[in-house]
C-alpha cells in the first residue's frame, strides 16, 4: 500500500496529554503536533485543561461521506 | 481420562484452578498440582497419576519460551514427552508458539473452556460456538399482549382512534398517491433495482412531486450536496462488503440476558459509508441498524432515484440506496427504515416493505409538531403508512423525540399510545419508543438533578402500568447526557443500557461517542467505543438489577395522571387533527408547533 492513510475508513483520532499553561497554549501545541504528524486539517473533538496541562483528542477526517474514498482504491 | 494441571508460577495459579473447575463440571478427573513446583516434579506426578493429558501454565510472560524449552527437555528425559499429550498456556502463550516448541497446543489469554474441551476430545466441533459463532436474526419484538391495562385509557383511545379512522376515510394526499404509484411500479418490475431505476418516471408520479424532484428526473438537477455514485464505486464497494462478510465473526454483547437488543442508527449521508459503518457495528456486536434520511427529504414531495450520496447529514432514501444498504447487511441484522415524519411517509414505507425491512417508524404527532409536517396531511399519510406496514408485516416503532423539543413526557406518551392503539386497530405491530434521556422538560424541572435513574425508571413503569407493548427506548438513549469526551460519552451510554437491561426492555438505540460532537460526521471508531462500553455494562450487570429511589414511584404516578388527562382532552376535542393544531399534545409554550409542509394538500374524495 503506497499510503497507509488510504486504509482509514473515515478519520484518525489522536488523543494525548500535553504540558501547557492554558487552553490557548494547548491549542497552539496541538496545531504544531498535528502538522508535524502530517495532518494539516483537523478538528479538536475534546480538550480539557487542568493542573499540569491538557487532555485532548483531535480528529483528522481522511474520508468524509460523499467524497471519493481512498479505501475504495486500496 | 485423567488430566494433570500444573502451574509453573510461584503464585499465579488462578487460571489452572478455573480450568480444573470447568473440566470437572464436564466430568473429567483432574489433578491440580500446587504452585512453586519444579519441572521435574510435574513429570513425576504425571507418571504417578498416570495422566493422559498435562496442561502446564505459565501466567507471567517474561522468559516464557525459555522456560517451556526447559520443560520439554525435562519431560523428554523423563520419557513422557512423546507418550502423554501436553499443552501449555498463559498470558503470553500462543498456539503457534506452543507448536513451534513441539507441544500439542497452546492456549493464550481469553481461551474459552470450549476450546480446551475440543482439544481434549480431539473434536473441533465442540468449540464451534466459539471458533465459528453463528448469529441468527432474533424474533423482534418479543411477544407481548399488546393490550391496554386501564379502562379510562381504553375508553379515551377507542374514542380518539375511531375519530382518526373516520376523519381520514376517503382522504388522499400527494403522498398516498405516490405510494400507490410506487408500489404498482415495484410490482411491475418484481422489485428489481435495475429495472426500477431504469424505469422512466411517469407523468402520473411527477404531477405529485415538488419542482425540485421533477427537475431531478427531467433535467438531471441534483441538490447541491448530492451526487450520483458511479458504477465503478458500487462494484468496488461490493468487493469490500464481500471481504467483510467473509471475515465476519459475530460478537454477542449481551451477557446472561437476551435483551435489550442493541440498535445503531446510521445516515452518514452516503450509502457506501453507511454500508461500511454497518459492517463495523455488526462486527462489534450491534443487533440492528436504523436508516436516517436528510431533513430536506421529509419536506420535499417525492423521492429521487438511483444510487445517490449526500455530503451532509442523512442518507437520501431511494430504492437503489436502500437496496445497496440491504445487500451489505448480515442475515442476522435487524433493519429499520424510518418513514414517520415527512411528506414521503407512505412511499418510504412501501420501499422499506418491498425490500424486506424488518421495521419502520411512524409517529403522526411527532412529525406534525416537531418534524415540520402539517398535522392534517401527516394524519392521512400516517394512517396509510400504518396500513402499508401491516400489509408488509413490518412492526413500526413510535419515537417520542418531540420530548427533545421540550414537550413533557406525559404528552409525548399520550401521542405514542394513540399511535400504538391506532396500529392495533389497523392490525399492525406497534413498538413504544420512549426517550431515556435528559430532555429539556426534565432539565427545567430538575427531575434528574439527583440521578439519571429515577425519572427514566418512572417513565418506563408508567407505560407498563398502562399497557403491554414492546418497549424500545431511543433515539438514542442517554440523549443530552453525552459530552465530546470519549470515555464519558461511552460510559453514559453504557449506564443507560444497563438501566434498560435492568428494566427488562426489548431493545435500545444507542449513540456513538460522537453523540455530542457536532463538527463532523460520526466515525466508525466512535461507534466501536460505545459498543465496547455497552458490552462491559452487560457483563457488569449480568442478571442483577438497578433499584430506583422512592421518588421514582411518585413521578410514575404523576406521569400516568398526565397521560390520562392529556388523552381525555384529546378525546373531547372535535378531532385528533384539531387537537394537534390546538397544542393539546404539545404546544408553542412547550417548544413545538404544527408544521406547515404539505398544508392544504389533503383532498377529500368522498364525492
Amino acid at each position: 500500500m503506497a499510503d497507509a492513510r488510504n486504509a482509514v475508513l473515515d478519520a484518525v483520532d489522536i488523543e494525548s496529554f500535553i504540558f501547557c499553561s492554558d487552553k490557548k497554549e494547548a491549542k497552539d501545541i496541538i496545531q504544531k503536533l498535528t502538522q508535524q504528524m502530517g495532518f494539516s486539517k483537523y478538528v479538536i473533538v475534546s480538550l480539557e485543561f487542568n493542573g499540569p496541562g491538557a487532555h485532548f483528542r483531535v480528529r483528522a477526517y481522511l474520508n468524509k461521506p460523499g467524497e471519493n474514498y481512498s479505501w475504495l482504491e486500496s | 481420562m485423567k488430566i494433570l494441571l500444573a502451574p509453573l508460577d510461584p503464585v499465579h495459579d488462578a487460571g489452572v484452578k478455573l480450568i480444573k473447575r470447568k473440566l470437572e463440571a464436564l466430568g473429567y478427573d483432574c489433578v491440580l498440582l500446587p504452585p512453586d513446583i519444579t519441572v521435574e516434579e510435574i513429570g513425576e506426578n504425571a507418571l504417578k497419576e498416570k495422566a493422559e493429558i498435562i496442561f502446564i501454565s505459565r501466567t507471567v510472560g517474561y522468559g516464557v519460551e525459555q522456560i517451556f524449552r526447559r520443560v520439554k527437555q525435562v519431560l523428554i528425559q523423563q520419557g513422557l514427552f512423546d507418550k502423554v499429550r501436553i499443552a501449555i498456556g498463559g498470558m503470553a502463550v500462543t498456539d503457534e508458539m506452543a507448536r513451534t516448541l513441539g507441544f500439542e497446543a497452546g492456549f493464550g489469554q481469553n481461551t474459552r473452556i470450549e476450546e480446551i474441551h475440543a482439544f481434549i476430545e480431539n473434536n473441533p466441533d465442540l468449540a464451534i460456538s466459539v471458533t465459528s459463532p453463528v448469529k441468527t436474526k432474533p424474533q423482534f419484538p418479543s411477544p407481548h399482549e399488546n393490550t391496554l391495562l386501564n379502562s379510562d385509557l381504553k375508553n379515551y383511545l377507542d374514542t380518539i382512534v375511531e375519530s382518526i379512522l373516520q376523519w381520514s376515510l376517503q382522504k388522499v394526499t400527494p403522498g398516498t398517491r405516490r405510494a400507490r404509484i410506487t408500489e404498482r411500479q415495484l410490482q411491475d418490475v418484481k422489485g428489481s433495482v435495475d429495472q426500477y431505476t431504469a424505469m422512466p418516471f411517469t407523468r402520473e408520479y411527477l404531477t405529485q412531486c415538488d419542482p425540485s424532484v421533477v427537475d431531478f428526473f427531467q433535467k438531471g438537477d441534483y441538490p447541491p450536496s448530492v451526487r450520483q455514485i458511479t458504477n465503478e464505486e458500487i462494484r468496488k464497494l461490493k468487493n469490500k462488503i464481500t471481504i467483510a462478510k467473509v471475515q465476519f465473526k459475530p460478537l454477542f454483547l449481551q451477557h446472561q440476558r437476551q435483551t435489550p437488543l442493541i440498535f445503531c442508527q446510521y445516515g452518514t449521508g452516503c450509502p457506501m459509508m453507511d454500508a461500511l459503518h454497518i459492517k463495523v457495528c455488526e462486527s462489534w456486536g450491534a443487533d440492528g441498524v436504523l436508516h436516517f434520511d436528510p431533513a430536506w427529504g421529509a419536506r420535499t414531495e417525492g423521492l429521487m432515484d438511483g444510487f445517490l450520496t449526500n455530503s451532509e447529514d442523512g442518507t437520501p432514501i431511494t430504492y437503489a440506496n436502500l437496496s445497496l444498504i440491504k445487500s451489505a447487511l448480515d442475515e442476522a441484522t435487524l433493519w429499520s427504515v424510518r418513514s414517520h415524519r415527512g411528506l414521503n411517509t407512505p412511499e418510504i414505507t412501501v420501499l422499506a416493505g418491498f425490500l424486506g425491512a424488518d421495521l419502520t417508524k411512524i409517529n403522526i404527532p411527532y412529525g406534525s409538531l416537531a418534524g415540520g409536517t402539517d398535522p392534517a396531511r401527516l394524519t392521512v399519510d400516517g394512517v396509510e403508512a400504518i396500513r402499508i406496514a401491516a400489509r408488509y408485516k413490518m412492526p413500526f416503532d413510535i419515537p417520542t423525540n418531540e420530548e427533545l423539543a421540550g414537550v413533557p413526557p406525559h404528552k409525548a406518551f399520550a401521542s405514542m399510545l394513540i399511535m400504538a392503539w391506532l396500529g392495533i386497530k389497523l392490525k399492525a405491530q406497534p413498538i413504544l419508543k420512549p426517550l431515556i434521556c435528559h430532555g429539556p422538560y426534565i432539565m427545567v424541572q430538575g427531575y434528574m438533578d439527583q440521578n439519571y435513574v429515577d425519572y427514566n425508571y418512572a417513565k418506563i413503569q408508567a407505560l407498563r402500568s398502562l399497557c403491554d407493548f414492546p418497549i424500545w427506548p431511543g433515539e438514542p438513549i442517554g440523549f443530552m447526557t453525552h459530552t465530546e469526551e470519549k470515555v464519558q460519552s461511552a460510559t453514559t451510554t453504557a449506564f443507560h443500557v444497563a438501566l434498560c437491561a435492568s428494566l427488562g426492555l426489548d431493545a435500545v438505540t444507542v449513540a456513538s461517542t460522537d453523540e455530542a460532537f457536532s463538527q463532523g460526521p460520526i466515525t466508525s471508531s466512535a461507534r466501536i467505543s460505545s459498543l465496547k462500553a455497552i458490552q462491559e455494562s452487560f457483563r457488569s450487570l449480568g442478571n442483577g438489577s438497578i433499584s430506583p429511589s422512592p421518588q421514582a414511584h411518585i413521578w410514575q404516578d404523576q406521569i400516568i395522571d398526565g397521560i390520562l388527562n392529556t388523552l381525555k382532552k384529546v378525546s373531547e376535542s372535535p378531532s385528533f387533527v384539531e387537537a394537534l393544531y390546538q397544542g393539546i399534545l404539545g404546544s408553542k409554550e412547550d417548544g413545538v408547533y404544527p408544521g406547515r409542509a404539505g398544508r392544504n394538500t389533503v383532498e377529500d374524495v368522498t364525492d
